[in-house]
């Protein structure tokens, strides 16, 4: 040892650190590719533009994503945290027959395969012709039947319980699949620990949708403004609560007239910016890359711009129909069908429940677009000013978007048609079949009460008051009307 | 290489330790543990690892005994399936055989059960045959003929998983008794357990057979609450929900009791292109098949396709036996003409002839409509209001299930993705028809003839479970409830899901005159 030169010593100093080196890059090239490499999805995703708006990954796996093979085995180790017995078609979600995953429910590998959300999740339509039939499901619809809270609550209150943790996960995932062992390795200590933790972590924002004095916002409805407070602005919780329905997104160039505003009640000026905040909310975080995020908003943009709102799919009275376009003229063509359509409109004198006004203000708009512009991304955003009331919406595809009003508290067309008083107190909405006969979905039928979820007009944010429109017109009257409601 | 790590330098340090007596004494006292546990696990991993399935050579042997691959995670221990019988006595007074297995003389195991060596322990579980072999006999004294891919008109699978899960729940499930049972029936054959058998392996073995029971027994609870399928009947789709473990008892009750009889399997080739199960949810085999399998036992980690592949291959071209009693062949021609007019157009042109058109056997993954799976012809399906038979089967296979069916597989070139929830009854091809006895999807008509009556006419009691044939009137012997030492099970069409009816009128037949119903059902014993 001592005859060694200086040399020597150096040259297994950087021998070592040569092999480290290499034995380093191999683990970061390893590691890299294990949990961050981004495989494109499978071909048949982007087939289309129907199937890449229901099943093509916008980036909402990156962080809000679930890993594959978890998402995969909840539903059979905590099947009593769902609504009811049929994994999670207990939740309403759009699921085609044949597919691996309900509609708005992407796969793609980043590192791991994930399964993340698109917009399709909450925008696509279930209907059935009858009780003896299969779903169809219209593209950009408001998802009536999807559960979205019993959702949320599920991914927390699996992570929450003391059995989700790997050994049992790993059980179920072995009976399910094999995986290489290095993956096992992963999954066992990362990404099953990450994964229950990440999800706690999202109880705290959620608080509001735990509280015992607020109503469950059931099938069809989202409590939107107030996700975007806690989730976006993560502000703490107020005491506000304002559940309202999912709405179309289709046909979306009618929104290019001036002085339009979007969503119920006016609180973004444009398509571009709901479309943003809205895929925004679906990843769960700013974009890894704004450039390619908003390439997907533009494809969705123009996507939905042209698409057309869809057809009644039964028989219709032609000249009843046109009988009632007169009456739609007089009655209703004022808000529905002229510039005010789309438009601010004060409360006053429309007078529907105002739980929803209460739940954003000035002040969340001006934080929320400075949140957005932050990531460096521009648009013209949300309206910063107070809300006044609801804008009267355009009625294309009105048939399909039942139950009626901003909250969804009336089932059908025709019990819109009758005095507050005089409409259903009680129903069940998101059960999927079709009521020819009162224009809207069944909300009564013993298949609705199974299915559906129980809508009280009279907790909060249930109101079925106001717009009593129309509703002294003599009954044939109504009858024109109704059916000319169906050629919209 | 030596130079440049410095392992000179190590010689040295470890030599200087070595030094030391203490170092000595501390290195040996470490070392005779170690290598006697190198030892033990030498001589014990050739045993864990094991992973060898009794395998044979002639496929008919390979589909009564061969393995599916399900032994491995469903295997019950050799040891432990022959003693349950003995270690709960009440519960099964019969022993094994009044479950109505087939077995074969000089056999251990029934036809059906499979045997593989796995991580230390035999294990056996079923395979395909043992829903899809049974016996006929043509009288009473006979001796019983054994038909390959016939349904298992005498085996009662749900007795089979009443008595299992009652037996775990069973005080005497433990390892003292099994144990006790194991030993007692292997001195019969003058073997002896082994000590690591006897402390180790058959109590480990026990707990966790008893653990794996009670929560299945758990899940199935419900199910076994609804009408019992008796022998030759299974419910299909609800156990499937167990697999997702959806919650039985929070099901729409609509979707409960829903036996069906268990199809013959003869014949696949010119079944393809069809709608297959009895309400024609899919039209791949492969997809039923591996559907089917998960009744042995497999998951997908673990199914045994190379093994499955073989029997698939197999019953492409398998036929059922001939009609074992004389035809009258004028009868049957003019038979023939009444069945051209009458049948042909749903069930096909004879038993033999019933191929979907060529060019149909492949369907899309997804395709929205489904108008082309309806429609009077042989593969296709009959619209429920109009075939007017029992409806529970076909509720039982709800939209959430077929859903969620398009996720297993997941990972697997072969995920399903063919399952569609249809709203009737496929028209079956009826090759081996008077193997296939009782009729109609739920075996509510024990005979052809009581087929040609109107409901009101057919039997609203009957037994099932003979395998005595009845030539007068195509089928097996149904009137009586006991025969030649065996019992049978007493059918009661009052029961949920058993409903006789349907099926029935001008145009199926049921207003022919007696004359030409002989004629009909004489054409049909050549199928």
């Amino acid at each position: 040892m001592s005859g060694r030169t200086s040399g020597w010593r150096w040259r297994k100093i950087l021998s070592w650190l040569g092999l480290l080196l290499v034995a380093g890059a191999a683990l970061g090239y390893y590691g890299w590719t294990k949990f961050f490499r981004e495989e494109p999805q499978e071909a048949w995703v982007n087939a289309t533009p129907e199937s890449r708006f229901r099943y093509g990954s916008i980036g909402g796996e990156r962080d809000a994503g679930v890993p594959y093979w978890i998402f995969y085995v909840l539903p059979r180790m905590f099947p009593e945290k769902l609504p009811g017995p049929g994994g999670y078609a207990s939740l309403g979600v759009s699921w085609e027959q044949g597919k691996e995953l309900p509609i708005g429910f992407t796969k793609k590998t980043v590192g791991f395969p994930r399964v993340g959300n698109t917009c399709a999740a909450c925008h696509t339509t279930n209907y059935r012709v009858s009780a003896e039939s299969n779903p169809a499901f219209v593209t950009a619809g408001p998802g009536h039947t999807l559960n979205l809270v019993a959702f949320f609550r599920f991914l927390v209150d699996c992570a929450k319980d003391p059995r989700f943790n790997a050994d049992n996960l790993m059980r179920e995932i072995d009976l399910v699949t094999d995986l290489p062992w290095d993956e096992r390795l992963a999954y066992r200590f990362l990404i099953i620990p990450m994964t229950k933790k990440r999800l706690v972590e999202r109880e705290k924002q959620f608080a509001w949708i735990y509280r015992k004095d607020f109503t469950d916002w059931g099938r069809g409805r989202d409590d939107s403004m107030n996700l975007t407070k806690y989730f976006m602005l993560e502000l703490p919780m107020d005491d506000s609560f304002g559940p309202d329905d999912i709405p179309p997104i289709w046909n979306l160039k009618k929104y290019d007239a001036p002085g339009t505003t979007m969503n119920h009640a006016g609180d973004s000026w444009d398509a571009h910016s709901v479309i943003i905040d809205s895929a925004l909310g679906v990843l769960g975080a700013p974009p890894k890359d704004n450039d390619e995020f908003l390439g997907h908003v533009k494809w969705l943009q123009e996507y939905l711009t042209a698409l057309p709102p869809p057809r009644y799919p039964f028989e219709i009275d032609a000249s009843r129909a046109e009988a009632g376009k007169v009456v739609f003229d007089q009655q209703c063509a004022r808000c529905h069908a002229s510039d005010k359509t789309g438009r601010r409109m004060a409360l006053a004198g429309v007078d529907t429940d105002r739980a929803r006004l209460g739940t954003w203000n000035k002040s969340n708009a001006i934080a929320a677009n400075k949140v957005v512009s932050k990531m460096g991304i521009q648009r013209k955003g949300l309206v910063e000013e107070e809300l006044v009331g609801y804008n009267p919406p355009f009625l294309d595809g009105i048939w399909v978007r039942a139950p009626y009003l901003h909250n969804g508290s009336v089932p059908t067309l025709r019990d819109l048609l009758r005095p507050a008083d005089q409409r259903p107190k009680v129903f069940w909405r998101g059960y999927d079949v079709y009521d020819q006969a009162n224009v809207g979905f069944e909300a009564q039928s013993e298949g609705a009460r199974r299915v559906g979820t129980k809508h009280d007009t009279a907790l909060r944010g249930n109101g079925n008051v106001g717009h009593e429109f129309g509703t002294a017109l003599p009954q044939p009257d109504k009858d024109a009307l109704i059916e000319y409601l169906k050629t919209l | 290489m030596n130079e440049i790590f410095g392992a000179t330098d190590e010689q040295g340090w470890l030599a200087r330790l070595f030094a030391h007596a203490w170092v000595r004494v501390l290195a040996l006292l470490l070392a005779i543990p170690t290598a006697l546990a190198v030892l033990v696990a030498i001589f014990l991993l050739p045993r864990f690892l094991a992973d060898r399935p009794v395998e044979y050579s002639a496929i008919e042997e390979h589909f009564k005994y061969g393995s599916t691959g399900g032994e491995r995670v469903s295997g019950f221990p050799y040891w432990i399936f022959q003693a349950m019988p003995g270690v709960c006595p009440k519960l099964l007074p019969g022993g094994w055989p009044s479950l109505g297995f087939v077995y074969e003389e000089g056999r251990d195991l029934p036809v059906g059960m499979s045997r593989r060596n796995y991580q230390g322990v035999d294990r056996v579980f079923f395979n395909c045959a043992v829903c899809h072999t049974s016996t006929v006999r043509e009288t009473s004294e006979g001796k019983a003929r054994i038909v390959l891919g016939m349904p298992a008109n005498t085996f009662n699978i749900f007795g089979f998983t009443r008595f299992v899960f009652d037996c775990a729940k069973d005080p005497h499930f433990s390892s003292e008794f099994v144990v006790a049972e194991i030993d007692r029936l292997m001195q019969q054959r003058g073997e002896k357990l082994g000590l690591l058998d006897r402390y180790v392996v058959y109590p480990v073995a026990v707990a966790l057979m008893r653990e794996r029971l009670l929560m299945l027994a758990g899940r199935f609870a419900p199910l076994l609450q609804d009408t019992e399928w008796g022998p030759g009947r299974n419910d299909t789709f609800n156990p499937n929900k167990i697999l997702f473990n959806f919650p039985i008892s929070a099901l729409p009750p609509g979707e409960r009791n829903a036996p069906v009889d268990f199809p013959s399997i003869w014949l696949q080739k010119p079944r393809q292109g069809m709608q297959l199960h009895w309400d024609g949810n899919n039209i791949m085999a492969e997809e039923r098949n591996k559907n089917a399998a998960f009744g042995t036992g497999t998951t997908p980690p673990t199914i045994d396709l190379v093994a499955i592949g073989r029997l698939e291959e197999w019953l492409l071209t398998l036929q059922p036996p001939a009609y074992v009693f004389p035809i009258d062949q004028s009868k049957a021609a003019r038979g023939q003409v009444i069945y051209a007019e009458y049948c042909a157009g749903c069930h096909g042109a004879n038993g033999r002839e019933f191929s979907a058109p060529p060019g149909t056997e492949q369907r899309e993954c997804v395709n929205g409509n489904d108008d082309d799976l309806y429609g009077p012809r042989v593969g296709k399906i009959t619209r429920l209001e109009y075939i007017g038979t029992d409806r529970r089967r076909l509720d039982s296979f709800s939209y959430d299930l077929a859903a969620n069916l398009g996720t297993v597989y997941a990972g697997y070139p072969y995920r399903y993705c063919h399952y569609r929830k249809t709203y009737g009854y496929a028209n079956m091809p009826l090759d081996g028809v008077w193997l296939r006895a009782p009729y109609l999807h739920n075996g509510s008509v024990p005979s052809l003839r009581a087929l040609l009556e109107p409901t009101k006419a057919r039997p609203s009691v009957f037994y099932r479970g003979n395998d005595v044939y009845d030539p007068k009137n195509v089928g097996f012997v149904s009137d009586l409830p006991e025969q030649g030492g065996r019992t049978f099970w007493r059918y009661d069409t009052t029961q949920l899901g058993n409903s006789n009816t349907g099926h029935e009128g001008k145009e199926f037949g049921t207003y022919l005159s007696p004359q030409d119903k002989d004629a009909l059902i004489e054409f049909m014993k050549t199928f």
